[in-house]
């Protein structure tokens, strides 16, 4: 007897994830019952500070960190159960530069290839295509030890995408390159955009290049997702203007001062020295004259709100907090 | 007859790539190999300290010792006991070099079982091994060494030089995926790969130390390893003697090399293990 199976055409979230959680020995929550899907096509930016969870939480979705709790499927394979098949329809760039040094371009892109099973005519054709769409065309047969940062950041990009991954996941792929570099490579990444059926997940603290990139963000503090929406709903919840309040004494004083006399909300934060209050109802001017009538200011300024704000926001001031 | 079913998560998957675990394997030793030959220390170091006493400290000892040519043959293949370490020993520090700077993260990421990269390195390290066994032997007969292989004694030279080398490389691989850097790794070396060595009947019958100590060596696997290389191409079944105590060379060489096996498969296996477990935090 034979079974078969009849599926229907549903396709699956390109990357669900339900509860997962990573705890550290010692009792160090890493990231604490997250929850989030991506859809096929989607690029789905992870931000937050250094510490906050973003790479684990990658590492978990690419099975080489081992979840403490909660399921997360890549392509509806499950990362705990099913790390293999999870892994066969996945690629990563990773943060650092992980390649073969020693070895040319082009044999650090066809041992991904072999690894991940790919016919070898269809390796070498895409090999041709990516080598020259990311402009590696004059290194691909020079040492991976000769390349600059970003020449080696675009190998990996191109490596990545040999085995024609349907989930890419990139982990801060700018960090550490010169701005031009960087402006460069988030073309290429842009670029990747355009493949409809390619899935990219991008953890970052570059809120520009977020903003570039993503269809979605997720705000991850401490482990848990405090925000997730596009880029523009994020930026509507901060309201149309800012008023940007720059203290002399104490920033928690100043704050609760502004608070209770109704001229910041609860959605007002601190960043350093500088009160930033998000403007719902009240105009700038308005805002700026009670502002004044406190005598908490050397400087007042406004505004129209950035994904920036919308991070620092949600991220905190340890500073602030600590007051 | 076929029996159509409906999945319950209604969802529809991508097949999972999967293909046979040779071609894999393959190209992870080809890949070692081609980092291994860019990297002469991994080749040539572990060679020079063997040759120096196969060729020169042997035969100064000899004189100085005045005893026959039979004991340049003794220590000759008595310094394979200490190449092999060596030899296997180095290589472990090419995976260190492969976690630390490398790409061994990627290798990771790939669909194959993590276990396979073990084996990788581990072909590449007994291919760079056999090159050295056989230099060392040809510079050996070169300098007038006389050895005495049969067929059967190549057999079990060969058994015995393969499955100690595949013991080294495991005690090799674990180490390196449990010490933090290449540092650590080389000062932990020589307690591995020389120390057992003074010890295992390589310059002298392990008769000749203290009871207590004798008894302890034969729970090496380098000295069941050297018996059987001597046993193999020298045809002196004396060090298997002075371990089993028995009459028939073949059982007692058969004990042995079962011993290097168990050896063998234990540390490959606890490797295989090691390696897995520090791939996933």
């Amino acid at each position: 007897m034979r079974l078969r199976h009849r599926e229907t055409t549903v396709a699956p979230a390109a990357i669900e994830v339900r509860g997962l959680r990573k705890t550290y020995p010692g009792d160090v929550e890493a990231v604490a019952a997250i929850d989030f899907d991506v859809a096929p096509g989607e690029v789905f930016g992870l931000l937050g500070p250094n510490g906050a969870g973003k790479s684990t939480t990658v590492g978990m979705l690419t099975t080489m960190v081992v979840p403490t709790g909660g399921t997360a499927r890549i392509a509806g394979f499950d990362v705990a159960t099913e790390p293999l098949a999870a892994r066969s329809v996945s690629s990563v760039v990773f943060q650092d530069a992980v390649v073969d040094r020693a070895l040319t371009g082009r044999r650090n892109l066809e041992i991904h290839a072999r690894l991940w099973g790919i016919d070898p005519a269809a390796a070498r054709d895409r090999t041709d295509e990516y080598v020259e769409t990311l402009g590696l065309a004059v290194l691909i047969d020079r040492p991976v030890g000769s390349y600059s940062g970003g020449e080696r950041r675009r190998l990996e990009i191109a490596r990545a995408l040999v085995s024609a991954p349907q989930v890419l996941f990139l982990d801060e792929p700018t960090v550490g390159l010169d701005p031009r570099i960087r402006h460069e490579l988030l073309d290429v990444i842009a670029g990747l955009r355009d493949r409809s059926e390619l899935t990219i997940l991008v953890t970052t603290h570059y809120l520009d290049e977020a903003e570039r990139l993503c269809d979605r963000i997720a705000i991850i503090r401490s482990g848990q997702i405090v925000a997730l929406d596009t880029p523009a709903a994020l930026l509507a919840g901060l309201g149309p203007e800012l008023v940007e309040v720059r203290v002399n004494g104490k920033t928690g004083a100043a704050l609760a001062a502004l608070r209770s006399h109704g001229v910041a909300g609860e959605d007002a934060f601190t960043v350093g020295s500088t009160i930033t209050v998000p403007l719902h109802r009240r105009t700038a001017a308005e805002t700026v004259a009670a502002v004044d009538e406190l005598r908490l200011a050397a400087v007042v300024t406004t505004r129209p709100p950035t994904l920036d704000d919308v991070y620092l926001q949600l991220t905190g001031d340890p500073l602030a907090d600590a007051a | 007859m076929d029996t159509v079913t409906t999945l319950p998560t209604t969802l529809r998957r991508p097949p999972a790539r999967r293909h046979a675990l040779l071609a894999p394997l393959l190209t992870l030793a080809r890949r070692r190999f081609q980092l291994a030959a860019r990297t002469p220390r991994e080749l040539v170091v572990p060679l020079l300290t063997p040759i120096l006493f196969a060729l020169v400290i042997a035969p100064s000892l000899k004189k100085a010792l005045h005893t026959d040519a039979s004991y340049e043959s003794f220590v000759a293949v008595g310094t394979l006991g200490l190449l092999i370490p060596l030899n296997t020993m180095f290589a472990g520090i090419g995976v260190i070099s492969d976690r630390q700077n490398g790409a061994q993260r990627e290798l990771l990421a790939a669909p194959i079982p993590r276990g396979l990269l073990v084996l990788g390195n581990l072909l590449v390290a007994l291919a760079v091994t056999g090159l050295q066994v056989a230099a060392l032997i040809g510079f050996a007969v070169a300098r007038r060494i006389h050895f005495h292989p049969t067929a059967a004694g190549v057999a079990w030279f060969l058994a015995a030089a393969l499955l100690f080398a595949i013991a080294m490389y495991g005690a090799a691989e674990t180490l390196a995926a449990r010490v933090s850097g290449q540092e650590e790794y080389i000062g932990r070396v020589p307690a591995i790969a020389i120390v057992p060595w003074f010890l295992a009947g390589s310059l002298f019958p392990i008769t000749a130390l203290p009871v207590g100590l004798a008894w302890i060596t034969r729970f090496l696997p380098l000295t069941h390893g050297l018996a059987l290389l001597r046993y193999g191409l020298l045809g002196d079944s004396s060090g298997l003697h002075d371990i089993w105590r028995m009459t028939s060379p073949t059982a007692m060489a058969g004990l042995s090399l079962a011993v290097v096996a168990a050896f063998a498969a234990i540390l490959t296996t606890v490797s295989i293990r090691v390696f897995s477990r520090s791939a996933r935090l």
